[in-house]
């Protein structure tokens, strides 16, 4: 089983008005790809937020309330609830809209991490260009986008890391063997960040940290997203056969800049799911692992000790060097990605704990505190003033013009996993593998056709049969190449449609 | 950077990057234009 796809909320603001109405830029910025006129095809009823993956449904979320006072201030607006929204699905699979009053992206599913990477950054490239049209109406560059988790007000958003597992794992398996290792994790993904801060209590100068999310984690399960947070998210929501199938949604995550700390974040942590579904870890729990994560970023040293239940304490860089050891003995030789993940994080490890310069351009939390020291000694400053939470936040902006990662990316300091032709490739499409091609294509081919879309299928207008594609339980990748070919053959959905039914009867 | 090549370095990546000090001829520029007060003016929703 290997399939995965990242969704991130990105910030945005505009400097050419006092108050700016985060509602209505989301939405304009979105409609802003847009060459015609929006048109609602997203179906939400797939969509809910209250099963939880221990096995029962929550009756309300901690955020209900507040989302219910945003939408009675919001109910005066001349504009309705999907148009708010403004739920696009694009011609790569990827879907684009207006989530809590923050332009998200969320990458079609990848087989690969070539292809996730790409398609992560194609969301970027979607994100500033849409940005430049709307700046365009505005008559100036007053937009901006960044890719990041904070304000340094105590309000984050979210960039979350997709996992497709077999339900066949049980739930309780999935948490103990990840939570040690999400703890860990940000010695590779954390994206840094200037400051201390807390859920919408202000934020402190003075320290720097490896992770932008972990002053917002608060407990350990927990199926809420935007109070409360938890390390192991429990939402059961699987867009796909709910029988066979999990999504594991992970809301610890950092937004990353850095091709390479996305491809170990989401890797390393595909590998561990592997072991867990082998059985091949074993018994290993953090005393107190919300404690763990926030001790564990506020430390760029990585020497916090972190108790474990059976009374050893390990660093961060020992607990991740456990799960490394283990994949290497289980996984490797498995196939060449895995041996290439296997090879750079155990490479990665050795630098943090060595010589953490090598890591400049490869992990974010390392190649921000690099600038930003550099920065400090040119200009004679200390951790106390408030211009490194503006450079922090500008490592972040999109624009290739005034970004600070893509500046030391533009100046070939960066690590690339991607090239710009196959960034350019994932604008245009989506993997040819998953079922994210197939949502691409059919948007490619039969946009006037479609009415309407949810991550596991697609509803076609037409006769009174019905004419819909089912993909929840689309993830053979043979499977998805024969669909995608029928799809690309035929004159019509029906024509696709009956082809692929037919398909389906004889198999069965 | 992989030690041996890889499914990954198809296409030309990945590259190596040179981890010098930044150009202070763009990048410290690059910084200096920020504006020390952004983040302070900087404000969002809570997100998920």
């Amino acid at each position: 089983m290997r399939l995965f796809g990242i969704e991130t909320e990105y910030g945005i603001t505009r400097d050419d008005v006092p108050d700016m109405d985060p509602v209505v830029e989301s939405m304009e910025l979105v409609r802003a790809h847009l060459a015609a006129s929006f048109e609602r095809r997203w179906d939400y009823a797939g969509e809910d937020p209250h099963e939880d993956a221990r096995g029962f449904r929550v009756s309300g979320l901690q955020q209900d309330r507040e989302e219910d006072e945003f939408a009675r201030r919001d109910a005066h607006r001349p504009f309705s609830f999907h148009d708010m929204k403004s739920d696009l699905v694009l011609p790569n699979g990827a879907r684009f809209y207006n989530d809590h009053t923050h332009p998200e992206y969320s990458t079609p599913e990848c087989r690969t991490l070539r292809d996730l990477v790409a398609h992560d950054r194609a969301g970027e490239r979607i994100v500033h260009r849409a940005a430049q049209r709307r700046n365009r109406l505005l008559g100036g560059a007053h937009l901006r986008l960044y890719k990041n988790n904070t304000d340094f007000h105590g309000h984050s958003y979210g960039c979350h890391d997709n996992y497709l597992v077999p339900r066949s794992i049980p739930f309780p398996a999935l948490a103990a063997g990840l939570l040690p290792f999400l703890v860990s994790r940000q010695v590779i993904a954390g994206a840094g960040k200037v400051g201390i801060e807390a859920q919408e209590s202000g934020w402190v100068a003075g320290a720097y940290q490896l992770s932008q999310r972990a002053d917002f984690m608060e407990t350990e399960l927990g199926v809420d997203t935007m109070h409360n947070r938890p390390i192991l998210n429990t939402r059961d929501e699987p867009h796909a056969d709910r029988r066979k199938y999990r999504r594991l949604h992970l809301i610890i995550g950092d937004a990353n800049m850095c091709e390479y700390a996305t491809a170990l974040k989401i890797g390393t942590t595909r590998l561990v799911l592997d072991l867990i579904e082998r059985g091949a870890l074993p018994p290993l729990e953090v005393e107190q692992p919300v404690v763990a994560v926030k001790q564990v970023s506020r430390d760029p040293e990585i020497k916090t000790m972190i108790r474990l239940k059976d009374g050893r304490k390990v660093s961060a860089l020992e607990l991740q060097a456990h799960y490394c050891e283990i994949a290497r003995r289980e996984l490797a030789g498995s196939d060449e990605e895995s041996d290439w993940l296997l090879s750079e994080w155990a490479e990665t490890l050795h630098a943090l704990s060595e010589d953490r310069s090598r890591l400049v351009g490869k992990l974010d939390w390392v190649t921000k505190l690099w600038l930003i020291e550099t920065f400090m000694g040119e200009e004679r400053i200390g951790w106390d003033d408030p211009w490194l939470a503006s450079l922090d936040l500008e490592y972040h902006n999109v624009n290739p013009e005034q970004g600070l990662y893509l500046g030391l990316e533009a100046e070939g300091k960066a690590w690339r996993l991607t090239t710009e032709d196959g960034i350019e490739e994932a604008l245009r499409s989506g993997p040819q593998d998953t079922r994210g091609g197939v949502r691409g294509l059919c948007v490619q081919r039969f946009s006037e056709q479609i009415q309407s879309m949810q991550w596991e299928q697609i509803q076609f207008r037409g006769s009174i049969r019905s004419q819909h594609l089912n993909m929840g339980d689309l993830f053979d990748p043979k499977e998805v190449r024969r669909c995608v070919d029928i799809f690309q053959q035929a004159r019509s959905p029906a024509d696709a449609l009956a082809v692929w039914d037919h398909r389906k009867e004889i198999q069965t | 950077m992989p030690k041996s090549p890889s499914p990954l370095e198809e296409g030309g990546g990945p590259r190596r990057p040179e981890t010098g000090s930044p150009d202070k001829d763009s990048l410290l520029k690059r910084m200096r234009r920020v504006d020390p007060k952004q983040a302070e003016r900087y404000r969002q929703r809570t997100g998920e």
